[in-house]
């Protein structure tokens, strides 16, 4: 079988999320004050994520389009990055609310914002890939 | 449809749904984390206290709503409260708003054909963008000019933050009542509102604005105006009756102006952002153009710098505004037109140059040399630099005190005086005329006032034989005469000059002791008003005084020759002074009258020299913050300013101070508070069951045993609980009987809360959502420097009142405002949210303000305590100062404010029952964990009880040091849901603690010390609510109700149907692998 689309589009998705990881561990790296409060298991679930996604790209080839481990790497992966981007996100509520406000002066506090908001729209697109390709066939015929 | 395209359907629509589960459920915590201030936002009610009201369990019973703003059947009427809004806002302006100058063109008459000039007369400078903003429909100058009534279409007041924050409306539109009011009458230029309704598409200006580090105002040129229309001064010809121009300078939180501060390319005056700019006086060479009554509009909450326009004869009259609010332009109007006589005097010096100040030369972001080397600590959860300070080597010359001392020493001839150190405006010798453009508590009238002692004053001096606690007092009676041709009310303010010897302690030429109004007075009229000085504040506070007991440092009053006068401001009443001294009357600035002035001979055996080193409470007064001098630890290398020697001591620029001392280095390290693990804690009781409920404590004295059985019940866990989630959602105990409530909320100038988003909607008078007025927003009154300008005690009570009111239709009960602290130099971004220089200005502000507001069950809670002189690194920036200056400038405002003597009865201890602490430090110590000043200073000394909130997520590293302290909470914004959602050891905020470790329900289990302080801490914070209106909603039946708000119905449902069509999308998928198997 030859790779399809969607063997490219998960592809990115791991590289996306991959980005999303690593964006997420350094936005928890800037400062002790705003880290994420259970930093090692959001980059686990995102190392995960990273992985399934991989599988379900490499799963067609050995085991046939639409297979099950393609179908449930993909559930799985986009409920793991959502959980990456949304601790992320939620960890951060108060930084982001005070820099549109009272504390728009905090450098790094913006810093860790970009950071955030960078690996919420890597995540995010890679779930959206995901679910692109779904909806696709995986592999195509020689 | 074949299998394949089935199973790919199924599972991509299970993708989407997963995502989409994942999406809502990400939104609904997000939602639930903050559904305290989602509430707010969107008027919606997560949860209501839900109690039975009969007659044995009464409801609503204890604090209500003046009749005239309720409906007959006691639900709340909007209109009305709207209209007493407006009304007291116009009050304000017109008694607060002051004028500077008049030659005779005010007041105009009604019929006056009128051409404003200048871009803020078209767009209106009215609150602050960050702070006290101005809110919600208002009233501009053009309506308030030439208009009776207002639909407020197209008047929403828009804000727009610092550092490039987008501009937004304070309410999207406005759909309720249209309100009528009485205008000046005046017929507009429209041509040049036009044009400057053109104008604003380029020089885009809102309601609520910043100050900014690189400041431009935005004035639009002469030669842009032309562009627009080249023909514009045709109009002139027929509104030529007067031209007002209107200048403005904006204040808000978090940003100050900076010394040279300017925008490339905007020419201004003096090269600093409050003198004007080419632009800004080229529109009043067009106002001189357009009439021969050319009148300027100051809209500020900082000195100006208008010395040019006090010398031009052109300029007929200068009105000082400031920050109106949403309908302070109706009481501009009343002025201008001469419906309302001026009354207002400065709540600051204006000089010709701000630079002049002595706190000038050392403001601004200055940092250690070697903060990268000994500075460990972080800057804490909002990301704050570390190792920013500032020396305030004015010492005790602070504003007016700078300004008038030196010019009686340069006429004395004494001090190095005269000497040009210093001197901007002057060139050979400093000069007061050339320095000062108008002084502290000046303000002219349309009529004149004669001001005459009736006799002797009482002097009420007497000591508690118990505590030692003093009580002295004079009480002057001054006649105020109205000897002018129309009616009109005047300030009474008394000032003092204390006995100084040259070496000795230094000491202020001249000091506001406190003022009165007088009523409105026909001409001839005459009324005595009476003036209760509390002579405290004529003492001098000498940190080298020996007081025999081991302590040093105390306040002190010297023999010898004290004087009183009356005035139009500190320069008029110290001229009174000079006279009467005998003083060569040539060398001086204006004239004086003697007979305005009293003078006390106070010798020991009238007043002891030790009198007030025993304070209110009995408790012996000392050094209390040593750490706040940067000699304590360093000796010699600062130099404070010094009557002994103005030139030799006037202030350098103390940059790059470098760090040797290994105590401040530990201070500034926070290692103030050592946690103890091990201590014996079995004697304290919690968890007790004394069958006492929060609701029985209502007018339970502080003292009463009983608060202890009710502390006993508290766990130690509801207690830390209590101390540590100080607001805006606090909360609740089971033990005591509390549910967790939406108590805090800003500002100074109204609750920050819709009417139709009460927190209390419970209550009869709540205003429903459906009410057109509804989305009315109550922070409608002008900034603290116009309050403060009134010099009208009764009026800054009546505002605290009405404060108080809102709150009750918002369901607030503690206020985060209003501002305290000191204008310590015009450049104070700030300045718009505290009321004055003037220690005794601003404390009798803020008392009388926050005395009303408890009438309807409000606890206002003045921030920033203490030392919050500047905006730039505001957050844990180090001012240093000596303990005088902290104790007779900054702190008095407090004390006034907190002792409230003016109000004790003999069963009854007033006082404000709330604070807010400061960012900054005291020197070298967070002032949220210095014990010389939360305990010693404020308990022990003044006697404060009540609620001491921390600044947001302030100092949440230092946990310990904080409730050691005698702070009683933190300020937690965001955090809701607890003992669930948010947890002592879940809140992010106290994670990273100095102690290496993170906060949970065990983290003082092994410190006596602090579990007492806790118990303590949370009396303060719970004996506060008692105070207050949350005291309506509690009875024996009360309990916690949840509400299913739209939003939280849209994620539930969100969730509920992405699951089910996930769950669907992989049953298809399953059946149809299943179905293909079978096939195969």
């Amino acid at each position: 079988m030859k790779k399809g689309i969607v063997f490219y589009l998960n592809l990115v998705a791991a590289l996306l999320g991959a980005a999303g990881v690593a964006l997420a561990g350094y936005s928890s790296s800037l400062s002790t004050e705003n880290a994420l409060s259970n930093g090692g298991l959001v980059i686990a679930a995102g190392v995960a994520g990273v992985i399934l996604v991989v599988l379900a790209a490499w799963a067609p080839a050995r085991m046939g389009d639409h297979n099950p481990v393609t179908a449930v790497s993909v559930l799985a992966s986009i409920a793991l990055y959502s959980y990456v981007y949304g601790q992320c996100v939620l960890q951060r509520i108060l930084l982001i609310a005070g820099l549109f406000s009272y504390n728009s002066g905090n450098t790094l506090g913006w810093t860790i914002f970009y950071a955030t908001v960078g690996c919420a729209v890597c995540m995010i697109v890679a779930c959206i890939l995901l679910i692109v390709g779904s909806f696709c066939k995986s592999a195509k015929a020689a | 449809m074949k299998l394949q395209t089935k199973k790919a359907l199924a599972r991509g629509i299970s993708g989407i749904a997963c995502f989409s589960l994942c999406l809502s459920m990400i939104l609904g915590i997000a939602l639930e984390a903050n559904a305290a201030t989602i509430d707010t936002y969107l008027g919606t009610t997560s949860e209501v206290l839900a109690s039975d009201n009969d007659e044995e369990n009464p409801l609503y019973d204890k604090f209500t709503p003046p009749e005239e703003l309720l409906n007959e059947d006691g639900t709340g009427n909007s209109n009305a409260l709207i209209s007493a809004a407006i009304d007291l806002g116009r009050r304000e302006a017109a008694e607060g708003s002051v004028l500077l100058k008049n030659n005779g063109a005010l007041p105009l008459e009604s019929g006056s054909n009128v051409t404003l000039l200048g871009i803020r007369s078209h767009v209106n400078l009215l609150g602050s963008s960050f702070g006290v903003k101005a809110q919600g429909p208002y009233i501009s100058l053009e309506q308030a000019l030439s208009q009776n009534r207002t639909d407020f279409a197209n008047t929403i007041a828009w804000s727009v933050g610092s550092r490039g924050a987008a501009p937004s409306a304070t309410i999207t539109e406005w759909k309720g009542d249209e309100f009528d009011f009485e205008g000046a009458g005046f017929n507009l230029n429209q041509t040049m509102i036009d044009i400057y309704e053109k104008l604003g598409e380029t020089y885009v200006h809102y309601e609520n604005e910043p100050a900014a580090e690189v400041y431009d105002p935005g004035e639009p040129s002469v030669d842009e105006i032309a562009a627009v229309n080249g023909s514009y001064k045709d109009s002139f010809v027929e509104y030529g009756d007067a031209a007002i121009v209107v200048i403005a300078r904006p204040s808000a939180e978090s940003v100050d102006y900076l010394p040279g501060g300017v925008a490339e390319g905007v020419e201004f005056e003096h090269g600093e952002p409050l003198s004007l700019t080419k632009n800004e006086l080229d529109a009043i060479e067009l106002a001189k153009e357009a009439s021969d009554k050319v009148i300027v509009l100051i809209s500020s909450s900082a000195s100006v710098e208008i010395g040019t326009l006090k010398d031009d004869p052109d300029v007929d009259a200068i009105l000082w505004i400031g920050a109106p609010g949403c309908y302070g332009m109706l009481g501009v109007a009343d002025i201008l037109c001469g419906r309302v006589s001026p009354s207002g005097g400065l709540f600051d010096i204006f000089t010709t140059y701000n630079m002049s100040a002595p706190a000038m030369q050392n403001m601004g972001k200055m940092y250690y040399s070697n903060t990268d080397e000994v500075i460990t600590r972080t800057g804490g959860v909002m990301g704050f630099t570390p190792g920013a300070y500032t020396i305030e080597a004015e010492g005790l010359y602070v504003g007016y005190r700078y300004y008038e001392t030196r010019y009686y020493d340069s006429v004395a001839g004494r001090g190095n005086a005269s000497s040009p150190v210093g001197a901007y405006a002057s060139t050979e010798s400093w000069d007061y005329d050339k320095e000062v453009t108008y002084g502290f508590g000046y303000g002219l009238s349309y009529t004149d006032f004669t001001f005459e002692f009736q006799g002797e004053p009482t002097f009420d001096i007497s000591v508690d034989s118990e505590t030692g606690a003093p009580n002295a007092y004079a009480t002057f009676d001054v006649k105020v005469t109205n000897v002018g041709d129309v009616a009109g009310k005047t300030s009474v303010q008394i000032y003092g000059q204390a006995p100084y010897t040259i070496g000795g302690l230094e000491k202020s030429a001249i000091q506001l002791l406190n003022f009165e109004k007088s009523d409105v007075l026909e001409p001839g009229q005459s009324q005595v008003v009476s003036v209760k000085v509390d002579l405290q504040y004529i003492a001098s506070y000498d940190e080298t005084y020996d007081n025999g007991d081991g302590t040093t440092g105390t306040y002190v009053m010297d023999p010898g020759s004290y004087y009183f006068s009356v005035g139009n401001g500190a320069h008029d009443a110290l001229n009174n002074i000079m006279v009467a001294q005998g003083m060569d009357t040539s060398k001086m600035v204006g004239v004086g009258n003697a007979a305005q002035v009293y003078v006390k001979e106070i010798t020991e055996d009238f007043i002891s020299k030790t009198l007030f080193s025993v304070s209110k409470t009995g408790y012996p007064i000392s050094n209390q913050l040593p750490y706040a001098d940067w000699n304590y630890y360093q000796p010699g290398e600062v130099t404070y300013l010094s009557r002994t020697d103005w030139a030799g001591t006037y202030p350098k620029s103390y940059t790059d101070m470098t760090l040797t001392n290994e105590e401040l280095i530990n201070n500034l390290n926070g290692k103030t508070y050592t946690l103890q693990t091990e201590d014996d804690t079995s004697d304290i009781l919690w968890g007790q069951d004394n069958g006492i409920k929060f609701y029985e404590m209502f007018g339970v004295p502080y003292d009463d045993p009983k608060w202890d059985q009710l502390l006993d019940q508290l766990t130690l866990e509801e207690a830390m609980y209590i101390f540590t989630f100080g607001g805006p959602s606090i909360p609740g105990a089971d033990s005591i009987g509390t549910v967790e409530t939406y108590m805090t909320e800003n500002a100074g100038n109204g609750i920050a809360v819709n009417l139709n988003a009460s927190k209390d909607p419970a209550a009869p008078w709540a205003i429903p959502a459906s009410d057109p007025n509804g989305n009315w927003h109550p922070e409608v009154f002008g900034n603290a420097p116009l309050g403060a300008s009134t010099f009208n005690p009764d009026l800054m009570y009546e505002l605290g009142e009405f404060t108080g009111i809102e709150s009750l239709f918002t369901g607030i009960n503690i206020l985060w405002g209003p501002g305290l602290n000191t204008h310590r130099h015009a450049y104070n971004g700030r300045n718009g949210e505290y009321y004055s220089e003037d220690p005794v200005l601003s404390g009798v502000a803020a008392m009388e303000f926050a005395i009303g507001a408890l009438d309807y069950g409000l606890v206002a809670a003045p921030k920033h305590f203490a030392f919050n002189d500047q905006e730039s690194e505001r957050g844990g920036v180090s001012p240093y100062m000596t303990e005088q200056r902290a104790r007779e400038v900054e702190l008095r405002a407090y004390q006034i404010a907190f002792e409230a003597t003016k109000y004790d009865t003999e069963d009854y201890d007033a006082g404000m029952r709330g604070l807010m602490t400061s960012f900054s430090k005291i020197g070298s110590i967070e002032c949220t964990t210095s014990e010389g000043l939360m305990t010693e200073i404020l308990a022990n000394e003044w006697g404060f009880i009540g609620y001491a909130v921390t600044d947001i997520y302030d100092d949440t590293d230092l946990w310990s040091a904080v409730l050691n302290s005698g702070t009683t909470c933190f300020d937690t914004r965001g955090q809701a849901g607890f003992y669930s959602t948010t947890t002592l050891s879940s809140s992010n905020l106290f994670q990273n603690l100095v102690e290496g470790r993170g906060l949970d329900e065990h983290f003082i289990d092994g410190d006596a010390n602090l579990q007492l302080k806790l118990k303590e801490a949370v009396h303060k914070n719970i004996y506060a609510w008692t105070e207050s209106h949350l005291m309506n909603r509690y009875n024996a039946t009360t309990h916690i109700e949840s509400q299913l708000t739209w939003w939280r119905a849209v994620y539930y449902g969100m969730a509920g149907v992405s699951g089910i069509v996930m769950l669907a999308g992989v049953g298809v998928y399953i059946m149809a692998s299943a179905h293909k198997k079978e096939e195969e």
